[in-house]
């Protein structure tokens, strides 16, 4: 047995040598080679140059803000009705730097990123602000499986929806849409785990992804560790997606996603405000997504002309149990059902070299059922912002953008209005690495 | 539990061992994607029809901005071979595309990947470290080198040796159509009686070493038209013509763009025109899809014309391939430059 694994072994170690072309330089035509330029001709012989940098880039984001809130927009988020997040008395509210009125500096990001080997690249991105540093992304990837494939292990953004997978300074507004913000917190689906990818062999663009996660997000995908919950080792969550270009030509290029996810999710409430927590409710999340983009290249310089026109739409329901409850014993057992949606819909266009004009819709509620361990239901009302900005490019690394957005939002204390005004400045230095579609 | 172990060896030597290319292309052809317009047109002329070709950008806009598209993604899934300018002319884009596209024959690195800059002369290489406050510039030097004709001989020949290394069946093939290519470059550009005389190879090399050319019979084509201009000085838009001027013997003592991808502005044009008046040029050179406001500005202040060429195949319906697009240009400027205009 020892032996047949022994060649076996061998055997697997040729095969996948083998699979390594080697390139031996042949001029087959015995051609004259003198007018090639001498300084390359020391190069001419091998054509194959590896390059050995570590991209190492940075980015500064600051800007100034103003919104006419009493208590601030921040605040306001937190109690739009139906998306309330769920902190237990004990949690220390882990929160980015609240955005304050005047000047702000948001996290600096630092992007690594290199080829490891033949097999594997890597990249991270660090987020640094005051008093805090935070590992955005940290991933392994593989560069030479078989079959179109892929797979990344490590903390990283989720491939569901368009928007999650895109740093802050990628977006094409000063903030992320409140669908995002709202539900699964200010850093997106964000987890520990794996993810496999599949590029589909058919004439246009198909990618089939599913990722397994540890499931930590407070807003829809959390463990929580209390005597009174039960526990369960990860993966706790589970995603699917694809993401389908079809050809469209020249001049236009589209791309539509759907997306799933589902994973168990647990919640400690303190209902008296006591400092202590009384109810605790375990259950499961389900999300899907749809989304959707269309650009349109006018092949001037500097995208004047161009057009983008981007939306996404995601349904989650939260279904959860009662595990126990101290305030009110007769609920233990008893269902928690939180059913929300929220879409946004965003244009941009290029009215001149450099510069771009940009419109954004978006609602959140539209179905915004809770069904309560009491047995009553609520429902209420959605909330909607409606944004404009204009951001001059001028270079490919820096950025000025002005801002301004009014919304009307359905909180728990009330309907409230409130409008926002950004001015961003923002710089990228270092070795950039070029941006997906 | 050796059944298992077997098993799970046997699947490691099927899925490693076997080869990790990913599907076939069309019916046994094979794919090669070119990054523009011109290294396909050239890569088809050595392919002749054993090969299928097909470029990522389409000539009509400017190849240093791309933006990625899974359209892309798909055909370098597919590809065989990539052949690309180089000297980071594509740095804006090629990496997404070669990464998403999953296809280990086309990274950077492998035989399938072909820098077509290999071996090409290459000018504006920067003598201290770039920083980006120079504006748009290429740390390995100027990436249009193909607007030399001899670079576009020289990337045909690079381009034609790693396809034959890549496809040894078709190599006799490729070097017979490499030749045929040569040969016809060489005519456009010295005229077909000295070349068949003197051979081309000898008379660029001539022309390299600064020597004269052997005047029985008279260069003709390319070298012929714009020879009475020798020394002349042009102004051009973008720093994208450099190689032409250098092997037609032009001078650009100034660009319309005070820095590379840095748009023209008032002062910089006042300057402009008084380079244009003092060095007596009399073209302003420029692309498409440039806009013509700077240019008309200039021309409508000194003697200067404005001359409007495509520095890529398809960037106007008339150049529909590579030698077409020196002849258009070449000729273009012959008219601009001479006494009578």
């Amino acid at each position: 047995m020892q032996r047949t694994a022994i060649i076996l072994l061998f055997g697997f170690i040729i095969a996948w040598t083998g699979t390594i072309v080697h390139a031996q330089a042949q001029n087959p035509g015995a051609a004259d080679d003198t007018l090639i330029s001498p300084a390359r001709q020391a190069l001419a012989k091998d054509g194959l140059v590896r390059g050995l940098d570590l991209d190492a880039s940075v980015v500064i984001d600051t800007f100034y803000y103003h919104d006419d809130s009493e208590e601030g927009f921040a605040h306001v988020k937190e109690e739009i009705s139906g998306f309330g997040h769920s902190h237990g008395a004990g949690d220390d509210d882990h929160h980015h730097a609240e955005v304050e009125n005047g000047f702000n500096l948001r996290h600096i990001e630092l992007g690594l990123s290199a080829a490891v080997d033949p097999y594997f690249r890597a990249y991270t991105t660090l987020a640094f602000e005051d008093g805090n540093t935070e590992i955005e992304e940290a991933v392994i990837q593989t560069s030479s499986l078989p079959f179109a494939l892929t797979l990344s292990g490590g903390k990283f953004f989720s491939g569901i929806g368009r928007i999650n997978r895109q740093h802050s300074h990628e977006w094409d507004f000063f903030d992320q849409p409140l669908v995002y913000e709202l539900l699964f917190g200010p850093h997106g689906l964000q987890e520990k785990g794996v993810q496999l990818t599949w590029l589909a062999p058919t004439p246009f663009y198909l990618l089939f992804g599913a990722e397994a996660f540890n499931g930590d997000n407070e807003k829809m995908f959390q463990s929580v560790e209390a005597d009174e919950l039960p526990e369960k080792d990860g993966p706790r969550l589970y995603t699917g997606f694809l993401k389908a270009g079809p050809d469209l030509g020249d001049r236009h290029a589209a791309q539509v996603g759907l997306s799933f996810a589902y994973g168990r999710h647990q919640e400690a409430h303190d209902g008296n405000a006591d400092g202590a927590d009384d109810h605790w409710l375990d259950g499961e999340s389900t999300l899907w997504g749809v989304d959707a983009v269309y650009k349109y290249n006018a092949k001037r310089p500097h995208g004047q002309g161009d057009v983008v026109i981007q939306a996404e739409y995601f349904n989650r329901l939260k279904d959860l149990q009662v595990e126990q409850h101290d305030l009110i014993p007769a609920f233990t057992g008893r269902d928690r059902e939180d059913h929300q949606d929220g879409y946004y819909i965003q244009a941009l266009y290029g009215f001149a070299p450099r510069w771009r004009a940009g419109a954004r819709w978006e609602q959140v509620g539209l179905i915004n059922d809770v069904e309560l361990p009491n047995l009553t239901e609520e429902n209420f009302d959605p909330s909607s912002r409606a944004a404009f900005m204009i951001d001059w490019k001028l270079s490919e690394f820096s950025a000025l953008r002005a801002q301004a957005a009014r919304g009307e939002y359905e909180t728990e204390e009330g309907d409230e209005t409130v409008w926002e005004y950004i001015l961003q400045w923002q710089v990228t230095f270092g070795k950039h690495a070029a941006h997906a579609f | 539990m050796q059944i298992f172990l077997s098993a799970l060896m046997l699947g490691c030597v099927l899925l490693f061992g076997l080869p990790a290319d990913g599907l076939a292309a069309d019916g046994g052809r094979p794919l090669i994607l070119t990054t523009t317009t011109d290294l396909a047109d050239i890569t088809r002329a050595i392919v002749g029809d054993r090969a299928e070709v097909a470029s990522i950008a389409d000539g009509k806009e400017d190849p240093h901005f791309l933006t990625a598209r899974p359209g892309y993604i798909v055909k370098a899934r597919d590809a065989d071979a990539w052949v690309r300018v180089g000297l980071e002319l594509e740095i804006g884009w090629e990496g997404p595309i070669l990464r998403d596209s999953r296809n280990p024959k086309i990274q950077e690195g492998a035989p399938g990947h072909i820098d077509a800059s290999a071996d090409v002369w290459v000018l504006d290489i920067p003598r201290r470290p770039v920083t980006r406050d120079m504006g748009d510039v290429h740390p390995h030097g100027n990436p249009h080198y193909w607007l030399d004709p001899l670079n576009g001989r020289i990337a045909a020949r690079t381009i034609a040796t790693r396809l034959a290394m890549l496809f040894p069946d078709h190599a006799a093939t490729f070097e017979a159509n490499l030749r045929g290519f040569e040969k016809q470059l060489d005519e456009a550009m010295f005229g077909p009686a000295p070349v068949a005389r003197h051979g081309g190879q000898r008379l660029w090399k001539l022309l390299l070493e600064e020597q004269p050319l052997p005047a029985d019979p008279a260069p003709q084509g390319w070298y012929g038209l714009l020879a009475p201009y020798r020394g002349r000085a042009i102004v051009t838009y973008h720093r994208s013509w450099i190689y032409l001027a250098h092997r037609f013997g032009l001078t650009i003592p100034v660009e319309l763009e005070p820095k590379p991808g840095i748009p023209p502005g008032a002062k910089h044009l006042a300057a402009v025109i008084e380079t244009v008046r003092a060095e007596k040029a009399r073209v302003i050179l420029q692309e498409p899809f440039y806009s013509r406001k700077a240019a008309d500005l200039v021309a409508g202040n000194t003697d200067a014309a404005v001359v409007v060429c495509p520095n890529t195949v398809h960037g106007s319906p008339e150049v529909s391939s590579y030698l077409q697009l020196i002849d258009r240009v070449v000729q273009r400027l012959a008219q601009a430059m001479a006494p009578t205009r």
